[in-house]
């Protein structure tokens, strides 16, 4: 009985140890050594394999490197598939996106020996190209990743996003009644501030934290900048820094949220075009054959 | 401190309907009971759920009484200060609470309001946290991507491929009407193929059917066969291992060969020369030929500087004898029916040399060069031959008669010619020599010592013409029948039948020499050689000294087997194989 209950408190306790282990070292890096070894073996036989009159795709050894370079590029991209299917076991979700990870490392040495180094103006080079481009942004993927959702986290200062925007909120009431004394040119100023949607700004936008057409960055420098103002005007210049304030950590956030999440922007379509040009790619290779 | 308490509540139309109060109390209390100072009937708010006092600077302090918090200007806390003057707001259950300055010095104004129910609308913007609410769709970008990819580069190449209409011989000029397929190019063709560029389904005929020999073959119609088409089959081995692995493979989808032209000329491969052959694909057959082959005159090749048969040339052992082609192990001797002692001609020291200073026939050196006589093709690749009237007459005259100021020579090459040429020279006696004196006795005409300057050549040709020393005996063998005649002179333009040698690739430069004549004597052994018959061509360990297989890095010129022949017999031996003659002069300009 007591040796039934150890078996399941270790066995529970090893789920949950692995639960808290990151895809990266999964079952102690096993899909590292496995894309190593792959890679080195690629490599290796490159330099020892004699195929003339050079290497390129076309030889036996390039049209190998080129089936195992396609049979993985499908495989990788059916993740997007795997990972809407929640299973356990053996082809875990973890296991999965470790072997995608440096599976997917591996395909820049199989994808680059595969072409034998003659690259062109072709939908050959075009398919080589999207390939190195999906690798990349994975690759930098997997550094936001690890850096950014601390970085998000500190920003929040335990405030959700719902929160930054009551925030926001509050102060926009405030603001509209402080500024009810005010003159006409004065209110314009305030209201323009508050009718800019925080939202209402592009990707660079978002990506630089350069906000030139903030219009509460622009009443701020309307009201002036260490000038004495009336009771009235100071509280609406003392709100409207305050709103600023908000606003920087609503695009913090969203900075960081656009540098975690653009790489899918890149990752996923150009998959999906590099299944198209690989297509091309093998079609057109035996059709011009 | 003092209170005054603003509430505001809307009526089912809208209308709002303003209460005030005023109150003056140490401290303010919050909550649901009606006991406290500010009751807010919400059931989300405590009995008492949090105090607010003010300190002496008019500070106002908010405090959860209860463990709920509240909001402070929108964030949840559980404690907070507000500075009437700057305003604040607090918000307890539904309810929000805006702290002002009153009128008076220190007086606190609330207003207290309901939230109305829609103000969920700031949450339903949180998706524009996220870059999807800037970005176009990933999957909208798919399809987008997806489909250009696949109309651009595959429906419509495909499509006008199989639409268009078949050219019959395509021509090499003009350009192919498929749209987007240069996008398929691997990579630039050769040089001379470059005018097929724009032109792929003048080699690409069918769909997905690998180029055809026939295809090659529609432009390539003079090639001839490299050997009898049962003999190259016979001769090739078995496929064994990976090998046959591979071409089982390549059969089975279809790919022609082997010996099919694109197994040796791959193209595709960059601009340029096409790539010569490899040494492998003739060393497949040829390293173990004999084997397989067993009635085969050639001996077993595979590479240039390890396994190579020693050359062969046509040559006539001896006078009379057949002739044959024999390997220079075993011959030193070709007679070729002329008299010339290289090593007499070449001197810089004796008569010849002299003569030939004297003439102004003379190189740098004082003596004949090798270039006196021997005089190359337009081409440069190899020799004419040698003329007597151009090359040996300058001192081997021929002249018999004097007309005035004019000289008649001799008809060189044809007795029957020369016979009659000295049957109808001048007989007229030569003019004497008259000084009025005679000369005495045995000096006299008739006597002994008599001079006499007259005519010395006789009125025609006779054998004694033809020994040794003789007229024609100088230069030439007698003939064996009873006519006059000489043994026939040969002048090789090539010895061997297989090989190709390019004079023009092996110059000064090539050669590591100053002069030409030192070119010339680094491969032919002419300033040693006594007699025209001595063999003077280089053998294979000569050649081996710049020239090793197509993998020794450490020679001078790694030559792979096509440098010297071609797989294609030419229309005729006496015609350089273009490919061979370009691939030299190539690897003459890379020095």
């Amino acid at each position: 009985m007591a040796s039934a209950s150890q078996t399941k408190f270790a066995a529970d306790e090893e789920r949950r140890n692995s639960d808290h282990i990151s895809f990266l070292r999964h079952r102690r890096w096993r899909w590292l050594k496995v894309a190593t070894v792959l890679s080195l073996v690629v490599i290796v036989s490159y330099l020892l394999v004699d195929v003339e009159p050079r290497h390129n795709g076309g030889t036996w050894y390039g049209y190998t490197l080129g089936t195992i370079g396609a049979g993985l590029i499908v495989w990788l991209a059916l993740l997007g598939i795997r990972k809407r299917r929640m299973s356990e076991g053996k082809w875990s979700l973890k296991a999965w996106t470790s072997a995608h990870v440096y599976l997917g490392l591996a395909l820049i040495v199989i994808g680059t020996m595969h072409t034998g180094f003659q690259l062109g103006w072709n939908v050959h080079t075009l398919a080589w190209a999207l390939m190195i481009l999906v690798i990349v942004s994975g690759i930098y993927g997997i550094i936001v990743y690890a850096m950014l959702p601390e970085k998000i986290s500190a920003n929040r200062r335990e405030m959700t996003k719902g929160e930054m925007l009551d925030a926001l909120a509050a102060i926009d009431r405030q603001l509209d009644n402080a500024s009810q004394p005010l003159g006409r040119a004065e209110s314009d100023l305030v209201i323009a501030a508050l009718e800019q949607d925080p939202f209402k700004f592009g990707i660079v936008t978002r990506l630089s934290g350069n906000y030139r057409k903030c219009r509460t960055t622009a009443a701020l420098k309307a009201f002036g900048e260490g000038v004495v103002h009336d009771e009235e005007t100071d509280k609406v210049v003392k709100l409207l820094r305050k709103r600023r304030a908000q606003l920087d950590q609503i695009r913090r956030q969203m900075k960081l949220r656009a540098l975690l999440d653009i790489w899918l922007y890149v990752h996923v379509p150009v998959t999906i075009a590099l299944l198209a040009a690989l297509t091309a790619h093998i079609v057109s290779v035996f059709y011009y054959w | 401190m003092d209170i005054l308490i603003r509430s505001i509540q809307l009526t089912a139309t809208g209308r709002e309907i303003v209460r005030e109060r005023e109150l003056t109390a140490d401290t303010i209390t919050v909550g649901r009971s009606t006991e406290n100072a500010i009751p807010l009937p919400d059931l989300a708010v405590e009995q008492q759920h949090l105090t607010i006092t003010q300190d002496t600077a008019g500070t106002l302090h908010a405090k959860a009484a209860g463990t709920l918090g509240f909001t402070h200007d929108g964030v949840h806390t559980m404690a907070a200060a507000i500075e009437p003057s700057r305003g604040g707001e607090l918000g307890v259950g539904s309810y929000r609470l805006e702290f002002g300055a009153g009128e008076a010095e220190g007086a606190v104004v609330v207003t207290i309001r309901r939230k109305a129910a829609d103000e969920g609308e700031a949450r339903d913007q949180l998706a524009g946290f996220g870059v999807a609410s800037v970005l176009p769709s990933r999957r909208l970008v798919s399809w987008g991507a997806l489909l250009a990819i696949l109309i651009a580069f595959l429906a419509v190449p495909v499509i006008t491929h199989v639409t268009r209409d078949r050219v019959a011989e395509p021509d090499i000029d003009s350009e192919g009407v498929v749209v987007m397929d240069a996008s398929w190019s691997t990579g630039a063709l050769s040089s001379v193929h470059h005018g097929l560029e724009d032109n792929c389904e003048a080699c690409h005929v069918e769909p997905f059917v690998a180029v055809r020999d026939e295809t090659c073959q529609t432009c390539h119609n003079q090639l001839g066969d490299h050997a009898d088409l049962d003999r190259q089959r016979r001769g090739m081995p078995e496929f064994s291992g990976g090998e046959a692995f591979l071409w089982s493979v390549a059969h089975a989808f279809g790919k022609p060969g082997p010996a099919a032209c694109t197994d040796c000329h791959t193209e595709h491969e960059g601009a340029g020369e096409m790539e010569p052959t490899s040494q492998q694909f003739c060393s497949d057959c040829h390293a173990t030929l004999d084997v397989r082959l067993t009635d085969t005159a050639l001996g077993n090749a595979a590479d240039f500087g390890t396994d190579h048969p020693q050359f062969q040339t046509l040559v006539h052992p001896a006078r009379g004898a057949e002739e044959i082609r024999l390997s220079l192990d075993n011959v030193t001797e070709d007679f070729n029916g002329v008299k010339f002692p290289h090593d007499m001609h070449l001197s810089d020291t004796n008569g010849v040399a002299r003569m030939a200073m004297r003439l102004r026939l003379a190189g740098n050196d004082g003596g004949l060069e090798c270039a006196s006589c021997h005089q190359t093709t337009a081409d440069g690749v190899r020799f004419l031959p040698v003329e007597m009237e151009d090359s040996c007459e300058a001192c081997h005259s021929l002249v018999y008669d004097r007309v005035g100021s004019t000289f008649r020579s001799l008809s060189h090459g044809d007795i029957e010619q020369t016979q009659a040429d000295l049957m109808a020279s001048d007989r007229s006696p030569r003019s004497p020599v008259s000084s009025g004196r005679r000369r005495p006795g045995p000096f006299a005409p008739g006597g002994i010592y008599y001079g006499n300057f007259g005519r010395v050549l006789n009125t025609r040709l006779t054998r004694a013409d033809f020994a040794d020393e003789a007229l024609c005996g100088e230069c030439h063998y007698p003939g064996d029948g009873p006519e006059l005649s000489v043994v026939p002179v040969t002048q090789r333009s090539r010895y061997f039948m297989h090989g190709w040698f390019d004079h023009s690739a092996h110059g000064t430069n090539a050669m590591g020499a100053s002069t030409e004549a030192e070119a010339c004597a680094s491969c032919h052994e002419a300033d040693t050689s006594s007699s025209a018959n001595d063999l003077l061509m280089p053998d294979l360990a000569s050649c081996r000294d710049c020239h090793m297989g197509e993998d020794a890095v450490e020679a001078e010129v790694p030559s792979t087997c096509a440098m010297c022949h071609s797989y294609h017999p030419p229309a005729s031996v006496d015609s350089a194989p273009r490919r061979i003659a370009s691939l030299t002069r190539r690897r003459e300009d890379e020095r």
